[in-house]
């Protein structure tokens, strides 16, 4: 094992023992929340990015997975379930709904997922709206049994964090994650070269969806209160899809740099302007799109080029 | 159920999927010339209902005259969006994740310029023609269904003829069937994009319109109909006008019967279901089942 290829892990780890820290110096609650949701996107961001900045394939409907979720796991942890059984659970059940959506849909290449994925993330709303096992559209709510404890939460959503970006990091360096942006770059070379596009984008959703579901999970756990305008909803889907494109699709570092970024400023953003913020964002998407397709990653990368041709420049003319 | 409802299911059917073939058409020239998935298709459904309410609550104008003049002002608007906005993104013969995000993103745009000067309240365009019913024996025709259709009719026949008789419809035609051999015989094919860009704008826009004159809308009002079109035109084989009109039908058709088997706040879910059974059952379409010949690629 080189030393070279473990300092990408090495200052992973640093930043991981950063964060475990922090919450213990002193840290208010409400700074402890932010980063408790910043986790949260993150981590569907991360997995977003699997199977749409690996593999191409476009998801509008990551909301469906991330209510499943919610849902599934607030009905284990009132059934008396421990935590990471809720979220395990939770994990299942949106893989299960990401096999029921892919399969017929990635059949067939092109635009026909990207709107699949529109349609189930309405049809499951308007479901989730009129089930009356989890109180239809005015919500369901988990019984608090114990104190409300907010580190664990904090913990347990960094973990998830943590454990996509180990995921993301495997996928990108395994044979699968080649097979990805093989299929990502020409499907019917790619399928030549005998990958099978329709296994591996199969499986790159269910990974994408069960890391999603998780986090759904966790975010359910946290908020005691969910109901299918808010975890069902299309800007939930919208939010997901945005995070990893603004902080540069299909690399490793992007869709954390996007969740992080999206976690910060989106509470802000929705109290400043609550009619303009995802005109805002739709805007953001269209100048990425055109002008910067590889989001902040890509813009920083751009500077930091110009930046040390600049330092080289001058080192050779003194 | 009486024969007579049964009747008048059938006439609802028929008359709804008049409404709905317009609204695709304008998705499937776009998707046919640039293999480009309109889904800012939504957006200008939007934008067509509240021009065809503005002109009638401000300026008196008729919503049918509205939807008529929504065509040329929704062609000039689709054609500064194609120069601005769609030029600029790389062409290829797969709809690519650029074009998806981009028309993503303009829908976005659209729709939350609509909150913001409409406010989120539900609007609806009420003329004394909107409650009336043309009674023909045990059977009801509403009017502004038989109007709608009429003109949804019209607009069809329109562009049957300009795809059919004259050289910018040849054009697109070629462009659908093959883009480079198109460029080779000497198609601009950039000019004729541009157009069939503003083309499926217009229908987008004026399809808006004749929506508006039958249901109620607010800046969401697209998001239903997308998934509709898109599945019309799944149904339809994606690149055939012909495809469109028998989309419409089962679409129009199987949404008017679930009535009967399904509480009316699950029809959402219906459009989705003919999605998945299309894409399982009939990959290439309806049309695919006459159509058998093998496809030079």
């Amino acid at each position: 094992m080189k030393f070279v290829r473990n300092s990408a892990v090495f200052r992973f780890a640093l930043l991981v023992a950063i964060l475990v820290v922090l919450p213990l110096l002193g840290l208010g609650p409400n700074a402890v929340r932010l980063l408790f949701v910043t986790f949260v996107w993150v981590t569907v961001s991360i997995a977003w990015n699997i199977l749409g900045g690996f593999g191409g394939q476009v998801s509008f409907g990551f909301a469906v997975f991330y209510g499943l979720g919610a849902y599934a796991a607030a009905l284990a942890v009132n059934s008396g379930l421990h935590t990471v059984v809720a979220l395990l659970l939770a994990a299942g059940v949106a893989m299960l709904a990401s096999f029921v959506i892919g399969l017929p849909t990635f059949r067939l290449r092109g635009p026909y997922f990207a709107i699949a994925t529109i349609g189930v993330s309405e049809a499951v709303r308007v479901v989730m709206t009129n089930v009356p096992m989890t109180g239809g559209a005015s919500g369901y709510r988990i019984l608090e049994t114990g104190p409300f404890r907010q580190l664990d939460h904090f913990y347990i959503s960094l973990a998830l964090a943590v454990l996509a970006m180990a995921a993301s990091f495997e996928v990108r360096r395994s044979k699968f994650g080649l097979a990805l942006l093989a299929i990502r770059e020409d499907e019917d070379a790619a399928s030549d070269l005998g990958v099978n596009p329709f296994r591996a984008k199969l499986l790159a959703h269910a990974l994408a969806a069960a890391l999603t579901g998780a986090a759904g999970g966790v975010y359910a756990q946290y908020a005691a209160f969910i109901h299918p305008q808010g975890v069902f909803a299309f800007s939930i889907g919208v939010a997901i899809l945005l995070m990893p494109i603004i902080g540069g699709v299909g690399t490793i570092w992007g869709p954390v740099i996007g969740g992080v970024v999206y976690g910060l400023i989106h509470d802000e953003l929705v109290a400043s302007f609550p009619q303009l913020h995802l005109l805002i964002y739709g805007s953001l998407l269209i100048l990425i799109v055109l002008f910067e397709p590889a989001g902040l990653v890509g813009l920083f990368g751009r500077w930091f080029r110009t930046l040390a041709s600049a330092r080289r420049i001058r080192a050779a003319n003194p | 159920m009486s024969a007579t409802d049964l009747l008048n299911l059938l006439i609802a059917a028929l008359l709804l999927a008049g409404v709905y073939a317009v609204m695709s058409v304008g998705m499937t020239i776009i998707y046919g010339v640039m293999k480009i998935v309109n889904l800012a298709h939504a957006g200008f459904l939007m934008l067509g209902a509240y021009f065809v309410y503005e002109l009638y609550t401000r300026l008196g104008i008729d919503p049918l005259l509205g939807v008529f003049l929504a065509f040329p002002v929704f062609f000039f608007i689709g054609m500064a969006v194609h120069r601005i906005l769609v030029r600029r993104i790389p062409t290829s013969d797969q709809p690519t994740l650029t074009s998806l995000l981009l028309l993503f993103g303009l829908w976005l745009v659209l729709q939350n310029l609509g909150y913001l000067v409409w406010g989120n309240s539900d609007r609806a365009i009420l003329t004394p023609r909107t409650l009336e019913v043309l009674e023909v024996g045990p059977m009801g025709f509403p009017t502004v269904r038989l109007v709608v259709f009429a003109v949804a009719l019209g607009a069809l026949a329109g562009l049957e003829f300009v795809l059919h008789k004259t050289w910018f419809g040849r054009a697109v035609r070629a462009l659908m069937q093959n883009s480079d051999a198109g460029r080779i015989v000497g198609i601009n094919v950039d000019r004729t994009a541009r157009v069939a860009f503003g083309v499926g704008i217009a229908f987008s826009g004026a399809a808006g319109g004749l929506l508006a004159m039958l249901y109620s809308f607010s800046p969401d009002f697209g998001g239903p109909f997308l998934l509709r079109a898109f599945v019309i035109i799944v149904l339809g084989g994606l690149e055939s006008f012909a495809g469109v009109a028998v989309g419409s039908l089962i679409l129009a058709l199987v949404e008017t019967f679930s009535i009967l088997a399904l509480p009316a706040s699950y029809q959402p879910a219906i459009a989705f279901s003919l999605l998945v059974v299309a894409l399982v059952a009939l990959p290439g379409g309806v049309a695919g089942l006459w159509n058998r010949r093998p496809r030079l690629a």
